[in-house]
């Protein structure tokens, strides 16, 4: 009996050390940052981590800082639709006393009670990306340091603009939407909406999510042709649906025949443009957005004034200025 | 009880705890930020959505069943109570129709899987599409947000300078505690999980109780679903996606195996607390994203390891 529990204790003393040493291992090297940090420390909080949109915001705003001379602590959460997950990092980032966040809010609404928090906590906050909701913040008494973006609406207005225009008025477009209930996507296709709904001749004869993915893309908008071979363009929400979607348009053999365009203009997506596979792609700049934030940050901090709205200009990427 | 005598009874337990004071001894020598009472406080407010659905999830995994659509019922609950809210409905009353609606997701998921004789993978599967479509049809896609700051103190409150969250989920956790090892209920689940065939010789109504067990994991989602939604503000109808996942990665860290037929709603505890205290302390540390997933992940495993090698020296 004494045995076992002896052999016990042996076996949960090893697992023990064991993680501690793994934990010390992972997390070693962060000490170091840690005790230098003398220089303001700015953290970035996006969406997810893992998306190229935010990849490119993280760039941007990565040189600035390194050109500032400024801490930089990048975060997001896992997926882009965890709105609780994102609002503990904000949370755990006041806890650790950052100079200032900047935040690319998952929710418009949603985000306003960790807001208000780091106001408490005398932390600026710079919204970017994706306002938050200004009346949902006033009724909580909270303030923002400045919103730096551009429109989701806009651009849904720059990609419906430029479909009307390519089709002379009339023809057949279906939709790719991102994941419902997802703002962002929401405010595109109302952005895109507001343009073609104006048009009779333009029919929408489809509209159906691929909630933001590439291989959904590729399957849904295949069914879309099953049922709709005459569409002659499509609005996809994001560029990764829309590089599924092409792959779709190529195995119906109908390359350079069905008019796609895109969203976010990513890496990829300029590829299938210069390829001339995919026709266009709204670019919103993450990469500046990100830069913008660092430094307005930075300026915040020092006492300077920042106005209340940066606008981020939003462009059309065709092949004409792919390059 | 003899100190040797506890230790057997407990060892698990304590493995799962020494893990934790682990944790925060590390995360307390990388950062001063960690170990201050806001940020533990924070750490226990954090957990506590997570934590909740676990107790669930946990009376479900020692049934050696499983449930993929809690987080699919936290979104149906939510909207369903939010857009209750919204038109005025009192606010007992909608609370309870969030809890009445988990409930309600829970039986169906367990009437299939006790008289349907489906399995728990495949019956909860399907809720979890079923809850998650209804939950968008329900309001349109969009969240229904804003609500009365008498609503909002389930989650912005506190008790005696704890925060109202941690105070449901601490009262969770004990009346869990002791209908698992007091009552009836607790004892039949064991039981089920242990050995089904045997529970139904001994006369114990196993289809019954079984739905009973999801339609109680069901209602701790729906529990679950109303502190989420008066943390946020707001009730979205794609809240909660993978929050199965974490659920069942709290329970097994505790614990329970997914073989049925032991687990403590103790044991979870410390396993949500483990990784709360992970995600809290990487990102005070400013740990990339994709480093966490990792450490998060090797956490799960190890703490599976140590469980299994210590069952193999208790036999």
């Amino acid at each position: 009996m004494f045995n076992q529990g002896h052999m016990k204790m042996k076996t949960i003393v090893s697992v023990y050390l064991a993680v501690v040493l793994a934990g010390l291992s992972f997390i070693g090297c962060q000490r170091r940052e840690e005790a230098s940090a003398k220089s303001p420390t700015v953290a970035l909080v996006v969406k997810t981590v893992n998306h190229p949109y935010f990849i490119d915001m993280q760039q941007g705003a990565e040189a600035a800082a390194k050109r500032l001379g400024i801490h930089l602590i990048v975060q997001g959460a896992e997926r882009e639709v965890d709105v609780e997950k994102q609002m503990q990092i904000v949370e755990n980032l006041i806890q650790k006393k950052v100079d200032a966040i900047c935040l690319a809010p998952s929710g418009s609404r949603e985000l306003v009670p960790v807001v208000v928090k780091a106001n408490r906590a005398n932390i600026p906050v710079i919204i970017l990306d994706t306002r938050i909701d200004s009346a949902a913040l006033r009724e909580a008494g909270g303030k923002v340091g400045t919103f730096i973006g551009s429109d989701n609406f806009e651009g849904g207005k720059v990609a419906g603009t430029y479909i009307l225009e390519k089709l002379k008025g009339n023809g057949n477009v279906a939709i790719l939407e991102g994941i419902p209930g997802h703002e962002t996507g929401d405010a595109r296709r109302k952005g895109f909406h507001s343009v073609v709904d104006q048009a009779p001749g333009i029919k929408i004869v489809a509209s159906q999510t691929a909630n933001w993915e590439r291989d959904q893309g590729f399957n849904v908008f295949q069914n879309m042709l099953q049922s709709h071979p005459d569409v002659q363009a499509l609005f996809a929400c994001n560029d990764l649906m829309a590089l599924g979607a092409i792959e779709a348009v190529a195995a119906a053999g109908k390359t350079g025949k069905i008019l796609v365009v895109g969203f976010d203009a990513v890496k990829d997506g300029r590829d299938a443009i210069r390829q001339g596979t995919m026709a266009a792609s709204v670019a919103q700049h993450p990469d500046e957005m990100g830069k913008l934030g660092v430094e307005n940050a930075c300026r915040i901090i020092c006492g300077e004034p920042v106005p209340d709205y940066v606008p981020v200009k939003i462009e059309l990427i065709t092949k004409q200025n792919v390059e | 009880m003899t100190p040797k005598n506890f230790l057997v009874q407990h060892g698990r337990q304590l493995g799962t705890l020494c893990g934790l004071f682990g944790l925060v001894v590390i995360f307390w020598i990388l950062t001063p930020h960690f170990l201050t009472v806001s940020n533990l406080l924070n750490i226990a407010q954090q957990t506590s959505i997570n934590a909740i659905i676990a107790v669930g999830m946990t009376f479900v995994i020692i049934t050696a069943g499983i449930d993929l659509s809690v987080g699919s019922i936290v979104a149906f609950s939510g909207v369903v109570m939010g857009s209750a809210l919204q038109s005025g409905t009192p606010l007992l009353l909608a609370i309870l129709l969030g809890l009445g609606v988990g409930l309600l997701c829970g039986l169906v998921n367990g009437v299939l899987i006790s008289w349907g004789r489906l399995p728990p993978f495949i019956s909860t599967l399907g809720m979890m599409s079923v809850a998650r479509g209804a939950a968008l049809l329900y309001t349109g896609g969009r969240p229904v947000s804003g609500f009365s700051s008498s609503f909002r103190w389930l989650s912005t409150g506190e008790v005696a300078h704890i925060p109202s969250p941690v105070v449901i989920m601490v009262v969770i956790y004990g009346i869990a505690h002791f209908v698992l090892r007091r009552t009836k209920l607790g004892r039949y689940t064991y039981a089920m999980g242990g050995n089904e065939e045997a529970a139904i010789l001994s006369g114990v109504s196993v289809k019954v109780y079984k739905a009973g067990v999801y339609g109680l994991c069901g209602m701790f989602s729906g529990l679950a679903a109303i502190i989420l939604t008066a943390r946020l503000n707001s009730a979205q109808p794609i809240a909660g996606m993978m929050y199965e996942l974490d659920a069942i990665a709290a329970t097994v860290i505790g614990g329970t195996s997914l073989m049925g037929g032991e687990g403590t709603v103790l044991g979870t505890l410390i396993g949500a607390l483990i990784m709360g205290v992970l995600r809290n302390g990487l990102n005070i540390l400013g740990v990339s994203s994709f480093v966490q997933q990792i450490v998060i992940g090797s956490v799960i495993v190890v703490a599976v390891l140590a469980d299994m090698a210590l069952k193999r020296q208790r036999k």
